[in-house]
């Protein structure tokens, strides 16, 4: 359950962030999570649902955004979704790919007041 | 004068917010990981100005990291330092083995937390008194998923499996076997009684990390010991 150290980084990050900028509160924090980044979306968004209180981001709206996975084939050069970082081309079938998208996992931008 | 907060300005929008404390827009494109990594580099340039041999090793529960590591100190002391940084949820008895096969060894107990991380390392460092030329294992909690995202600035990765496990495991635990550089296969001994196959594994994990070095081994019977001592040799 790494998602609860991972809410617990993103709430360090937000006082960080207020500081460096003397803003008294986040108002809005906006995050990306890759499909492909080994992070489960659903729980991490419960874990910062409780670690948020009383901290800077306890009025904030969270926005979590979810990127989909992205692979190239290596064999027929297709490129295509992908779900699971095993998934094989639809195309031709082979594996692996190279991956080229959702394995973000970073706070794209806050609003500070 | 603003009733809310007492400013001269009038607050005729009926909105505070709105009138002398403007939102503003950060971008920041900052990974969350990014603190842990911060640390990570530093213990990283640490462990290099002290030519300290650094490996995090990580497994499942009872894949037999702490029998490798006892068998290791044993086999590698006294031509080689070792100190060993041990990371389980609860109680000291891994540290207890460890410091009885030989090497000085701090426990972290993690709590409910289910894997190591950059600063924990660091700590722990503060309080190892480590020597130039040294190995520093550092095992972490049992747990293929959540320390592969951890990065705590070891040299490299081992991850350690046991033909008592399934032979699918790199591909059900993919991203740890993909951050790793060697992967040890424990219990041979046992290959006999068991169904594990180990070319299956090994094409499994290879599809993941195609980099990924393989030694087969037995802690118990020392079969394949040799060839992870001069692995570990070869790191420097």
């Amino acid at each position: 359950m790494h998602e609860f150290s991972l809410a617990l980084e993103v709430v360090d990050l937000a006082q960080r962030e207020a500081e460096r900028n003397q803003a008294e509160t986040i108002l809005e924090i906006s995050i990306e999570v890759g499909d492909l980044s080994g992070v489960e979306s659903d729980a991490f968004e419960s874990a910062l649902e409780l670690v948020v209180k009383d901290s800077v981001l306890h009025k904030s709206i969270i926005v979590i955004t979810r990127v989909a996975g992205k692979g190239k084939c290596i064999a027929c050069d297709l490129e295509f979704e992908m779900h699971q970082r095993l998934d094989t081309c639809p195309q031709c079938r082979s594996f692996p790919s190279i991956i080229s998208g959702g394995e973000e996992f970073r706070v794209v931008s806050i609003v500070v007041e | 004068m603003c009733d809310t907060c007492g400013c001269s300005e009038t607050d005729d929008s009926q909105n505070h917010h709105n009138h002398h404390h403007p939102k503003k827009l950060i971008n920041l494109n900052v990974s969350i990981l990014s603190e842990n990594n911060r640390l990570a580099a530093i213990n990283r340039k640490s462990f290099e100005e002290h030519n300290i041999l650094s490996l995090n090793l990580v497994s499942s529960p009872g894949s037999g990291k702490t029998t490798i590591l006892e068998k290791t100190i044993e086999a590698l002391i006294p031509s080689r330092k070792i100190f060993v940084i041990e990371g389980d949820q609860q109680t000291l008895l891994d540290a207890d083995r460890i410091e009885k096969a030989g090497a000085p060894a701090i426990q972290i107990n993690t709590g409910s937390g289910c894997h190591l991380d950059a600063k924990m390392v660091g700590n722990a460092m503060q309080k190892l008194n480590t020597e130039s030329g040294s190995i520093l294992f550092i095992e972490n909690v049992g747990n293929l998923v959540c320390p592969a995202m951890f990065d705590l600035g070891e040299f490299k990765r081992v991850v350690v499996i046991s033909v008592t496990e399934g032979e699918d495991k790199p591909l059900k635990y993919p991203y740890m076997f993909k951050s790793s550089h060697l992967c040890l296969i424990n219990k041979s001994d046992l290959l006999p009684y068991v169904d594990f196959d180990v070319e299956k594994a090994i094409s499994y994990a290879r599809s993941i990390n195609p980099g990924l070095e393989f030694i087969v081994l037995s802690a118990k019977s020392g079969e394949g010991m040799q060839l992870w001592f001069d692995w570990l040799l070869r790191q420097g």
